[in-house]
C-alpha cells in the first residue's frame, strides 16, 4: 500500500473518530430498560398453535425458492 | 394514537409509488425493487387494522401474516434477481427498454 | 397435516434432490422422470379416495377457529384438483422423453411437483392467507420453469416479463386482503362472508373489489392485463406450456369466482357485469390476435386468452346452469389445450422450429402426430361429436337462460372466428405440401405419443358420452352455489 499523503489524512481521521467515540460510550452510562418479567412470546405462540398450516406450507415456498435459484443457477451443457 | 386513515393514506401511496415504479423505471433492478414496495404498501396496511382494532390490544393475526409475507416477498425478489443476472448476460445491459425482441 | 395428496406431492417434491444426487450416472437418469410419474400416481389414487370422502360427506373443514389457517374441501376444490393431477401426470410422462437433452432434470421435476402441489393447495385453501400461500408456491415455480432453458434469450426475457406482472398481481391480491382483514377482522372465507353482511355495502369494498379482479386477473388471463401470456407460453418447455395453459390461467379463474361468491355475495350485480364486460373484451382481444399468428405455440396461446373469456362468461352468470358450463368447459379445455401444446412440442422436437410456414404439410412424414393434433384443432373449435362443443354450448344456453343474448350472441360470433383459425392451422399442418424443413422430420417415440393418445381419446369419450362427466362438473357448481 503506498503512503500518500491522502491515505495518511485519512487513517488518521478514523483512528481519531474511534477513539473519541469509544470514550464518549464508557464515560455516558447505556439506559437500557430492564424488565422484571421475561418477554412474551405472543406472536409466535399464536403462530404456532393457529397458523400451522401456513407455516408448514412457508417452509416448501422456501425449499422451492432455493430450488428455482439452482435451476436458474445450474451450470448447463458444456458440450 | 395517530389516526387509522393516515396510516391507509400511507398504504395507498406507497401502492401508487410502487406502481409507478413498476411503469416508468428503466433499470431491472429498480423494476424489482419496486415489487417489494408493492408488497410493503400491503404490510402497512395489516399492521395498521391490527393495531386500531381496539385501543390496548394489539391483534396478532396481522403481525402474522406479515411476518409470513415478508419471508414471500424475500423469495421473489430471490428468484427475480437470479433472472435479472441471465438477463445481463444475454442483452449486455439492465436496461428493461431493450428487452423488446419479443413482439406480436 | 394436509389431506394425503397434497402430502404425498409435497414429500415427493422435496425427495427429489436426493434422487437426483443418487442418479447422477447417465444411465440411470429416466429413474428421475419415472419417480415423479409414479408419484404423480399414487397421489391420483389418493385424491379419488378424498373424492369418495368428500361426496358422502359434503364437505371437509378442519377450520377451528375464526383466526386460525383452515382447508376446506368440497366438489369444486376435489373436481380442479382431478384436473390438475390428470393433466400433470400426462406432462411428466411426456416430459421424460422430451427433455432428455436438458440438463438439470433433477431441479426441472422438483419444480413440476411443486406446482402441481401448489395449485391443488389453492383449490384446497379455505383461509384467505392460504389460499396465497400455495399461490405464491404455484407462481415461484412457474417463474422458474418458463425462464428454465436460460441458453436461449427469449425465455429469459419472457420469464422476467411474466414474473414482474405476476408478481406485482400477487401484491394487489395482498393488499386486497389487507382491507378484507381490516372489515372484518379475519381471513376465514366463512367468516369473512357473515363479517360483511352485516357491512353496508360501502366505497371500500368496491375498492377491494377492484384490487381482487385486477390481482387474480393477471393470473387468469383477463384482458388489459394478459401480455405475460403470449411471451411465456411459447417459450416454456412444451409440457411446461400444457401446464400452464391448461391448468394455471384457470387456476387463476377459479381463485377469482370462489373469492368473488363467496366473499362479495352483497355486491354480486356489480361484479357480474364488471366481469362480464371483462369476458366479452377477452373474448374479442383474443380470437382477433390469434388470426394474425404465424408461431404455431403463440397461436394457442392466444386462443388460452379467448377460451379463458369464455370461461369467464360462465362465471359472470352465476347460475347453476353458468357455473356448470364453464367448470366443464375448464376440463375440457385443460385436456384439448395440453393436447395441441403437447404436439405442437412433438413438432419442435422433432424439427426444431415452431414457424407454421416451415411446418407445412408435416403430415407426410409425422402422420400420427398431425392426425392427434386435428382432433383437438377440430375438438376446440366447437365441431359438434367432440367434447369442445357441449362444453361452449352450455355456456352459451346458460346465456340466453339468464336473458343475456347479446352477450350470447357476442359469444358464438367469436367462436365461429375462433374456427377460422383453428381449421387454418389444421390446412397448413395436414393438407398443404411439405416443405424442406418438414420433409426431414420423422415420427416422435412411442413414450411421447402415449400421453398425447390418451389426451386425444379423452376428447373423444367425453364428445360421444359427456353424462358423468357434466354430472361431476354439475356437483361441483352445485357446491360452489351452496345448494
Amino acid at each position: 500500500m503506498r503512503m500518500n499523503r491522502n491515505r495518511v489524512v485519512g487513517l488518521t481521521a478514523i483512528v481519531l473518530a474511534i477513539l473519541i467515540f469509544s470514550m464518549l460510550v464508557v464515560s455516558h452510562e447505556f439506559p437500557i430498560l430492564n424488565s422484571a418479567e421475561t418477554v412474551k412470546m405472543e406472536t409466535t405462540e399464536f403462530l404456532w398453535t393457529y397458523r400451522l398450516i401456513d407455516m408448514i406450507a412457508q417452509a416448501f415456498v422456501l425449499f422451492a425458492a432455493a430450488a428455482c435459484c439452482v435451476a436458474i443457477l445450474r451450470a448447463g451443457e458444456k458440450e | 394514537m395517530i389516526p387509522l386513515s393516515y396510516y391507509i393514506m400511507g398504504a395507498i401511496a406507497l401502492y401508487i409509488v410502487g406502481m409507478y415504479c413498476l411503469a416508468v423505471k428503466r433499470n431491472m433492478i429498480r423494476l424489482v425493487i419496486g415489487i417489494e414496495i408493492l408488497i410493503n404498501a400491503a404490510h402497512l396496511n395489516f399492521i395498521a387494522f391490527s393495531a386500531h382494532r381496539s385501543p390496548s390490544f394489539i391483534d396478532p393475526l396481522g403481525h402474522s401474516i406479515v411476518i409470513m409475507s415478508i419471508v414471500f416477498a424475500g423469495c421473489v425478489t430471490a428468484v427475480a434477481l437470479t433472472i435479472v443476472t441471465y438477463a445481463y448476460k444475454h442483452y449486455g445491459t439492465l436496461d428493461v427498454r431493450k428487452l423488446r425482441r419479443l413482439r406480436w | 397435516m394436509f389431506t394425503k395428496p397434497l402430502n404425498t406431492l409435497l414429500i415427493l417434491m422435496v425427495t427429489m434432490p436426493i434422487l437426483g444426487w443418487v442418479t447422477y450416472k447417465k444411465k440411470y437418469r429416466k429413474i428421475r422422470g419415472l419417480y415423479a410419474v409414479l408419484g404423480l400416481s399414487v397421489t391420483a389414487y389418493f385424491l379419488y379416495e378424498l373424492y369418495l370422502e368428500v361426496s358422502e360427506k359434503g364437505n371437509l373443514r378442519s377450520c377451528s377457529l375464526p383466526f386460525g389457517a383452515c382447508l376446506d374441501i368440497d366438489m369444486l376444490s376435489i373436481f380442479m384438483a382431478l384436473i390438475y393431477v390428470m393433466i400433470g401426470l400426462l406432462a411428466a410422462a411426456y416430459s421424460v422423453k422430451y427433455m432428455e437433452r436438458d440438463t438439470g432434470l433433477t431441479e426441472y421435476y422438483t419444480l413440476l411437483l411443486g406446482m402441481v402441489a401448489g395449485m391443488m393447495g389453492v383449490t384446497f385453501a379455505g383461509d384467505f392467507f392460504t389460499l396465497f400461500v400455495f399461490w405464491e408456491l404455484m407462481s415461484l415455480t412457474s417463474y422458474a420453469l418458463v425462464a428454465f432453458r436460460k441458453e436461449r434469450w427469449a425465455p429469459i426475457e419472457a420469464g422476467f416479463k411474466y414474473l414482474i406482472m405476476s408478481a406485482a398481481g400477487g401484491a394487489t391480491i395482498l393488499l386486497a386482503m389487507s382491507f378484507l382483514y381490516g372489515m372484518t377482522g379475519t381471513l376465514n372465507f366463512a367468516d369473512i362472508a357473515t363479517g360483511l353482511g352485516s357491512v353496508a355495502s360501502n366505497e371500500w369494498l368496491f375498492v377491494t373489489l377492484t384490487l381482487i379482479i385486477v390481482g387474480f386477473g393477471v393470473k387468469a388471463a383477463i384482458v388489459p392485463f394478459h401480455t405475460w401470456l403470449p411471451d411465456a407460453h411459447p417459450e416454456a418447455p412444451a409440457p411446461i406450456s400444457a401446464l400452464l395453459s391448461g391448468v394455471l390461467v384457470p387456476t387463476g379463474a377459479y381463485a377469482l369466482i370462489r373469492v368473488l361468491l363467496l366473499v362479495f355475495g352483497s355486491i354480486q350485480s356489480v361484479w357480474q357485469m364488471t366481469l362480464l364486460v371483462f369476458a366479452v373484451l377477452t373474448m374479442f382481444v383474443g380470437n382477433l390476435m390469434a388470426l394474425l399468428q404465424d408461431d404455431i405455440k403463440r397461436l394457442l396461446a392466444f386462443s388460452t386468452i379467448a377460451q379463458m373469456g369464455y370461461i369467464l362468461f360462465g362465471f359472470s352468470i352465476a347460475s347453476q346452469q353458468g357455473l356448470t358450463g364453464s367448470l366443464f368447459h375448464i376440463m375440457n379445455h385443460a385436456i384439448m389445450k395440453s393436447l395441441l401444446f403437447l404436439c405442437a412440442g412433438a413438432f419442435v422436437h422433432q424439427v426444431g422450429t415452431r414457424d407454421l410456414r416451415k411446418l407445412e404439410g408435416i403430415r407426410q412424414t409425422m402422420p400420427v402426430t398431425s392426425m392427434l393434433l386435428a382432433i383437438g384443432a377440430v375438438a376446440i373449435a366447437a365441431i359438434p361429436p367432440l367434447n369442445g362443443f357441449w362444453s361452449e354450448w352450455m355456456i352459451v344456453l346458460a346465456g340466453i337462460e339468464a336473458e343475456m343474448l347479446p352477450y350470447s350472441a357476442l359469444m358464438i360470433i367469436n367462436i365461429l372466428l375462433s374456427v377460422a383459425y383453428y381449421l387454418r392451422l389444421i390446412y397448413v399442418i395436414v393438407l398443404k405440401e411439405p416443405t424442406p424443413v418438414s420433409k426431414k422430420a420423422t415420427e416422435v417415440p412411442l413414450s411421447m405419443l402415449i400421453p398425447i393418445i390418451i389426451l386425444a381419446a379423452l376428447c373423444i369419450i367425453i364428445g360421444v358420452y359427456p353424462g358423468p362427466f357434466v354430472a361431476l362438473a354439475q356437483q361441483a357448481a352445485n357446491a360452489t352455489l351452496g345448494l
